[in-house]
C-alpha cells in the first residue's frame, strides 16, 4: 500500500470529521480538499512519524485553526446547516435527541469541539488526539472534560441525584 | 482505587481514551461503583450519539475532486535528504543561532523603534495565512524572479532564508503596504500545514533594537530592526521556537 493509498483510505474519516467540527458542507469539504493537497504536495518532505491518519488530521487541524483565524476577524460569515436529517431514519424522540446534542456540539468552543469529535467520534486516543491537536495530554483532558460535562449539562443529564461523583467509596 | 480518593472526570477520561490496559482497569472500577458505571453510561450514549449523527457522513460518495488531488500526484515523490545533511545543517544553524543570539544581545537598549511595525506583521499573518488559492503572489518555485521583484519594490536586497532545519519550507512571498511604504511578506509551511511569515520593511530612520516579542489575534512573533530594516517572524507556534527561527532569519538576513 503506497502513502497515495493510505491518504485515499482516510478521506471518508476526515469528510466526517470535518463536517461534524466545521457543521456546514461547503466549508468542509474545502477543508479536506486543501488537506489532501497540502499532504500530496508535501509527502516528501513528511518523515514518516507515526500513522498517516494522525499526520493528515493534524494538517486538517493547522487549516482549521486558519480559517478560525481569518473568521474571528470578520473574514467569514459561517451559515448553520441541518446535518441531523442526513442521518439514518429513528422514531420522532430519538431525532430530537439527537438534534439537541447536535446543537449542544454546536455551541461548545471550537477547541473543545475539535478535541471530544477526534476521540468520540474518531476514536483517537488521548496520545493520538494529543498529538494530533499538538496540545499536551494534561490540556487535551481538561477539555475533554469541559465538553462532556457542557454535553450533559445542555442535554438535561445533569444534576439529578446520585449525580455526585466527588469520592470513590 | 483506596478509600476516598476523590476522582475525576479527568482521571476516568485518562483510562477511557487510553491503551487497552487503561480501558480494562476502568471496566473494572466501573464494576465496583455504580457511580463510575453511570457516568461512563453516559458518555456512552454521547459517543453513540455522536456517531449516530456523523457517523453516516463518512459513507457518502467522495467527491471527484479529492480523488483528484491523489491522482495529480507525482508518483515518485522526491527523495528525503539523508538523516546526516539533516544533522549537519542542524549543528550549522545551532552554531549560527548562538552567534546571532549573541550578536542580537549586544543591541539591547532604549531607542525610537518601531512597535507599529509587529501590528502590521501580526495583521499580514492574520489576512494572508488563511488564504488557500492565493497564499503568495509569487512561488517559491519561482525564487530567483520572488528575489529580484521584492529587492527592487523594497528598494533593498531581500533572500528569503531557509528554515529547512526547523522543517519549514518557503512557499512564496508578495508585496504588502507598510506605514513607511512597503515590506515583503515571506510565507513557510512546515509538514503538517503550520505556516509562518516573514515581514521584512526597510526602516531607515528607526533605531536598532533586540528581540521583542508581539502577540494578538491568535498569532505572535518576534520583531528586531536592524541594519535599516525591520523584521518580524510571526506563527502560531511555541514561544521558543518562533525565537530560534527568528535568529536564524536574523542571522541570514543581516549576510545579503
Amino acid at each position: 500500500m503506497t502513502l497515495l493509498d493510505e491518504i485515499e483510505a482516510c478521506i471518508p474519516a476526515l469528510r466526517r470529521y470535518a463536517r461534524a467540527l466545521a457543521r456546514d458542507r461547503d466549508r468542509a469539504d474545502d477543508l479536506v480538499q486543501d488537506c489532501l493537497e497540502r499532504a500530496v504536495a508535501g509527502r516528501s518532505r513528511w518523515r514518516g512519524e507515526g500513522p498517516v491518519r494522525a499526520w493528515l488530521f493534524r494538517i486538517l487541524l493547522n487549516r482549521f485553526r486558519d480559517q478560525q483565524r481569518g473568521a474571528k476577524a470578520g473574514l467569514r460569515l459561517v451559515p448553520s446547516e441541518a446535518m441531523v436529517e442526513a442521518t439514518r431514519p429513528g422514531d420522532q424522540e430519538d431525532r430530537l435527541a439527537l438534534r439537541e446534542v447536535h446543537d449542544a456540539i454546536g455551541r461548545l468552543p471550537t477547541d473543545q469541539r475539535a478535541a471530544l469529535l477526534l476521540v468520540a467520534l474518531e476514536g483517537f486516543t488521548l496520545a493520538e488526539a494529543a498529538a494530533a491537536l499538538d496540545i499536551p495530554e494534561g490540556t487535551l483532558t481538561s477539555r475533554l472534560a469541559r465538553a462532556r460535562q457542557a454535553l450533559r449539562r445542555e442535554t438535561g443529564r445533569d444534576g439529578g441525584p446520585g449525580d455526585r461523583m466527588e469520592v470513590v467509596r | 482505587m483506596s478509600e476516598g480518593i476523590p476522582i475525576h472526570d479527568e482521571d476516568l477520561l485518562r483510562l477511557r481514551h487510553g491503551n487497552a490496559e487503561a480501558r480494562a482497569r476502568l471496566a473494572a472500577l466501573a464494576g465496583d461503583d455504580p457511580t463510575i458505571g453511570r457516568r461512563l453510561a453516559d458518555w456512552d450514549r454521547q459517543d453513540a450519539a455522536m456517531r449516530a449523527l456523523y457517523g453516516p457522513l463518512g459513507e457518502e460518495p467522495v467527491p471527484a475532486r479529492h480523488l483528484d488531488a491523489l491522482a495529480a500526484a507525482d508518483p515518485v515523490p522526491r527523495r528525503i535528504p539523508p538523516p546526516y545533511a539533516r544533522i549537519a545543517a542542524a549543528i550549522a544553524l545551532l552554531a549560527i543561532g548562538w552567534a546571532g543570539g549573541w550578536f542580537a544581545a549586544l543591541h539591547l537598549g532604549p531607542g525610537a523603534t518601531r512597535p507599529e511595525l509587529a501590528a502590521e506583521a501580526l495583521r499580514a499573518y492574520s489576512t494572508y495565512v488563511v488564504e488557500v488559492a492565493h497564499p503568495v503572489e509569487v512561488p517559491a518555485s519561482d525564487e530567483a524572479h520572488l528575489v529580484t521583484w521584492l529587492s527592487k519594490r523594497l528598494g533593498h536586497p531581500i533572500t528569503p532564508p531557509d528554515f529547512a532545519s526547523y522543517g519549514f519550507h518557503l512557499l512564496g512571498g508578495r508585496v504588502v503596504p507598510d506605514p513607511n511604504g512597503t515590506a515583503a511578506l515571506m510565507m513557510y509551511e512546515d509538514d503538517t500545514g503550520r505556516r509562518i511569515t516573514l515581514y521584512v520593511a526597510p526602516t531607515a530612520n528607526a533605531t536598532e533594537t533586540a528581540f521583542r516579542f508581539a502577540e494578538g489575534d491568535g498569532a505572535k512573533g518576534f520583531w528586531w530592526v536592524d541594519a535599516g530594516i525591520g523584521c518580524a517572524l510571526v506563527g502560531d507556534l511555541p514561544r521558543e521556537t518562533l525565537r530560534a527561527i527568528a535568529v536564524a532569519a536574523y542571522d541570514q538576513l543581516i549576510r545579503v
